[in-house]
């Protein structure tokens, strides 16, 4: 660990295939990017109609699927069969193009995320797409996008829950991505980079060692408690319980996706997971070392997948255990808790890093 | 033992003999009703506010419990039974008579709010129209509906024809307002939140809740029309356990079985009352943990592991019921006189078996307190939300664990006893907050007892001489109640105070057959508990009330 961070995968293809005209290059960014979309579409895959499913019954007490398949693992193709056979039904008065914009650009700004998050690797390839500069600025960026997707979706459907799920949306993730980014800023702080390869590096010093094992000085172990914040803020960012208000099925009867079926509630519900494993990659890039672990590194990449499901895993938890706070409540805790405390983490930091640095 | 409130005078707690009831109101009784359980007082139509007054301000009577409405040959004729929230055994009934041909009755909402939802469904099903009424619609029919059922002219053979205007969305016209910037929000009739087919007219400023108005009947099922064309021995048992289907049955069927036995004059065996008692109390169980579970699925979400906890305590207690009964839903148990058969052999197992659900059902109320009531963000949810005070919830009839979490006193089983309940050994449990939380640790506090209850009637019946185990009094094979008796009995069902009217009128089935469900006045509440709060808590109260929309609209 510590070495020099491998070459990207585009230039990996090229330099594999001795590609070097400029179409070559482009060729290779496609395919690379086509298959780290893949990965996580795959993930997406298995998530929602198999372990979501499987996770939920281990905390309430049942089976769930297991007639098709083993494990009823079948069901996965079964469900894809199933819920793009539906009728696509398209109610009227709807804003039209935005409502069909609305579910393409959910999924897409998710998966945007992954192009600039380091996921390891595996054997020869590193499966990074791009490092630049300003990745980690970036990452906030694409994921910000969704918001605007759930409005165009609320405001389009000329439905008065998809209207109040719109809004609530809104209201939520002005209240969270504030603290989200301050907390987030405070481990550039640490790190001294925006660039995704930088912060992961600076994550693989030893922060101890005891009985000869060293510790690394992973984010969430330096500083716990920015950990705490920001895993709180990203819940909220994705809007799971207990900060599940956008949607609240219970309340506004799933808010801004009322209205859809067939493939565009598909795609609503492919956008929440790929933004759940968004959430988790950047969780686990920020404060969980990337894809370090132990063990060689050319196989890296299975560390941060266990970091993601595992982030997956805890966000179904607590869909299983907590209540939904309500939402005036949840902007109270945003703007009068969360925003107050992530400042004071900010500056504290600031403080300590420029005392001992 | 009851909780005095600042304004129950001395007077409230006096008992008065119908002769001191009939000179306190003097002038206003034109003749004498009695019914089996209470004095009747004969009114004038354009009277019942001033006597309501008198009665509530000057006798302590605070609780109407319902509003019986019929038609005779000569006359229609209201009856407001009147009970003491402090103690339901001093009864009182009003009748009053209105014109054939022009029936026209003086509403009593301005001294009971209750009487609101009564007298509109009075007029709905019969067609009495009470004058001062705030909004005197139908209320279970639609309101295109021709005619009023149970009126003695009503043609059932004439097409119900509503025209597509009667179609077209009635609330059209609300949708924008110029002038104001709320926004009307249909919740229900399919709403996942509704429990059953409820519609909730709901006024939103915001998010915040302006105005909600439950607009109920979707399920209504003429239950108190089959009623009255069924014998009273058999042919009526079945139909109680389809108002509250919720696992409430025996209660129901007891509410029934308690106004036909008093009415035809039937002892129950004590055994019988025995297995009744223990019964009841397993049906109590099974409703509070389903109220528990779809209540944590209205605060936690559709993925809430609560829910799925307190499913499976409730299908221990349903297994028991199925043992005893032979069914799993639809009892129909209790006959006249006592129950159907005797507890299902070998009756160790049974015994052993419902003593191991009584020992780990403490272990799981523990771990729905750690689940849930112990959460910060489920108490930040649900306490000083949907606060109704006690003197609200008396105003508008409510009972049951609703009233009772309000801090208001009243429990049918020990205030009115029947069945085995005074001998046992139990506790009313109230809660003072009067907000969602308070109305759920009721119901869970309640299990505990219920719990004690069946734990004390399984004693008794493991030591019940062999010999003496009589399961059904000596009940005629066809009962004629005498003509002209009318009765109004009630038992505690699961959600509050469950009530029977009865007219007899010489024949083996009942002239008249009304039915005080306790969801039906519960529910009238819910704009007290909702208006200004957000739409989360208007879900949380419309959760914590545990309506069963099969009772409400019967």
């Amino acid at each position: 660990m510590g070495t020099a961070p491998a070459q990207l995968f585009p230039e990996f293809i090229v330099d594999t295939l001795g590609l070097d005209s400029v179409i070559g290059e482009v060729a290779a960014s496609l395919v690379a990017a086509f298959v780290v979309g893949n990965i996580i579409l795959a993930f997406t895959g298995v998530a929602g109609p198999w372990a979501k499913r499987k996770i939920t019954a281990a905390f309430t007490d049942r089976i769930a699927v297991d007639r098709i398949g083993p494990y009823g693992l079948l069901i996965i193709p079964a469900a894809a069969v199933q819920l793009l056979a539906k009728e696509l039904i398209i109610p009227e008065g709807v804003d039209r193009p935005s409502w069909d914009i609305a579910p393409i650009l959910l999924p897409s700004s998710a998966l945007l995320g992954f192009s600039v998050i380091p996921m390891g690797q595996l054997g020869p390839i590193n499966l990074h797409l791009a490092d630049p500069e300003v990745g980690f600025a970036l990452v906030f960026a694409f994921a910000s996008i969704a918001s605007v997707s759930l409005v165009m979706a609320g405001y389009a459907s000329n439905n008065k829950y998809s209207l109040l799920g719109g809004l609530r949306a809104v209201a939520q993730n002005l209240a969270y991505e504030i603290p989200l980014i301050v907390t987030a800023m405070s481990v550039v702080v640490f790190s001294g980079t925006l660039q995704m390869s930088g912060i992961v590096g600076a994550q693989t010093e030893t922060l101890v060692t005891i009985a000869g094992v060293s510790i690394p000085s992973w984010y969430a172990l330096v500083n716990p408690f920015a950990f705490v914040l920001f895993l709180t803020a990203n819940m909220a960012e994705i809007g799971r319980n207990p900060f599940d208000i956008p949607e609240a099925p219970t309340e506004i009867v799933g808010g801004y996706q009322t209205e859809y079926s067939s493939a565009y509630f598909v795609l609503f519900y492919l956008g929440e997971f790929v933004h759940i494993f968004l959430g988790g990659a950047i969780l686990a890039v920020t404060f969980l070392g990337g894809a370090s672990g132990p063990g060689p590194e050319s196989i890296s990449f299975i560390w941060f997948v266990v970091k993601i499901w595992g982030f997956f895993l805890f966000t179904q938890w607590a869909r299983a255990a907590l209540p939904r706070v309500r939402i005036d409540q949840l902007i109270e805790i945003g703007w009068k808790g969360m925003l107050v405390l992530s400042f004071a983490n900010l500056v504290l930091t600031a403080v300590i890093v420029g005392v001992i640095a | 033992m009851s909780l005095e409130r600042p304004d129950s005078v001395d007077d409230a707690a006096v008992e008065r003999t119908p002769d001191e009831i009939e000179a306190l109101l003097g002038d206003l009784v034109v003749d004498r009703d009695d019914h089996l359980n209470a004095p009747g007082f004969v009114i004038r139509p354009d009277t019942v506010q001033e006597t309501l007054r008198t009665l509530k301000e000057q006798a302590g009577y605070d609780h109407l419990s319902v509003v019986s409405a019929q038609e005779y040959e000569n006359r229609y004729e209201s009856i407001y039974h009147l009970k003491k929230y402090d103690d339901p055994t001093q009864e009182v009934s009003i009748v009053v008579p209105a014109d054939k041909d022009h029936p026209v009755s003086e509403s009593a909402e301005p001294v009971f709010r209750t009487a609101d939802w009564h007298e509109r469904e009075a007029y709905d099903l019969i067609g009495i129209e009470y004058d001062d009424h705030p909004d005197l619609r139908r209320i279970l029919l639609p309101e295109t509906w021709q005619g009023h059922p149970l009126s003695m002219d009503y043609d059932k053979d004439r097409p119900q024809i509503a025209t597509l205007p009667a179609h077209a969305n009635p609330l059209e016209e609300h949708h924008k307002d110029a002038e104001s910037d709320t926004m009307f929000l249909n919740i229900g009739p399919h709403h996942p939140a509704t429990h059953g087919v409820l519609h909730l007219k709901t006024v939103l400023d915001g998010e915040q809740v302006a105005d909600v108005e439950p607009d109920i009947g979707y399920l209504h099922r003429s239950e108190e029309q089959m009623a009255q064309s069924g014998t009273y021995r058999h042919q009526i048992m079945p139909y109680p356990d389809r108002w509250d289907y919720i696992s409430a049955g025996l209660l129901n069927e007891w509410a029934y079985a308690r106004a036909a036995e008093d009415l035809a004059d039937i002892e129950v065996p004590e055994y019988a009352q025995v297995i009744r008692t223990m019964g009841a109390e397993m049906c109590r169980i099974a409703a509070h943990m389903l109220a528990l579970a779809t209540f944590a699925l209205d605060i936690n979400g559709d993925f809430t592991a609560t829910f799925m906890y307190a499913i499976n305590d409730r299908e221990r207690v349903q297994n028991l019921l199925e043992d005893l009964t032979g069914q799993r839903l639809m009892f129909n148990y209790f006959r006249l006189g006592g129950v159907v058969w005797d507890l299902p052999e070998p009756r160790e197992e049974f015994f052993s078996k419902t003593r191991d659900f009584l020992d780990q059902l403490p272990e799981s109320v523990e771990e729905y307190h750690n689940l849930i009531t112990s959460n910060e963000v489920f108490q930040m949810r649900t306490i000083d939300t949907g606060i109704l005070p006690p003197e609200v919830a008396k105003n508008y009839g409510a009972t049951g664990p609703v009233a009772r979490g309000s801090g208001v006193d009243y429990d049918l089983r020990r205030d009115d006893p029947y069945g085995y309940y005074d001998e046992l050994d139990w506790d009313v449990v109230t809660e003072d907050g009067g907000d969602n939380f308070s109305r759920l640790l009721v119901r869970m506090r309640e299990v505990e007892e219920s719990a004690k209850i069946i734990e004390q009637c399984v004693d008794l019946l493991e030591d019940w001489p062999e010999d003496e185990r009589n399961i059904q009094a000596n009940v005629p094979r066809t009962l004629r109640p005498d003509d002209d008796t009318e009765i109004y009995r009630a038992v505690e069902g699961a959600k509050g105070e469950l009530g029977i009217y009865i007219r007899a009128d010489g024949t083996d089935k009942p002239a008249r057959f009304k039915i005080r469900s306790p969801c039906f006045s519960n529910l009238q509440t819910l704009p007290e508990m909702a208006n200004g709060e957000y739409i989360p808590d208007v879900i949380a109260a419309l959760g914590s009330l545990d309506v069963v929309l099969g009772e409400v609209d019967r």
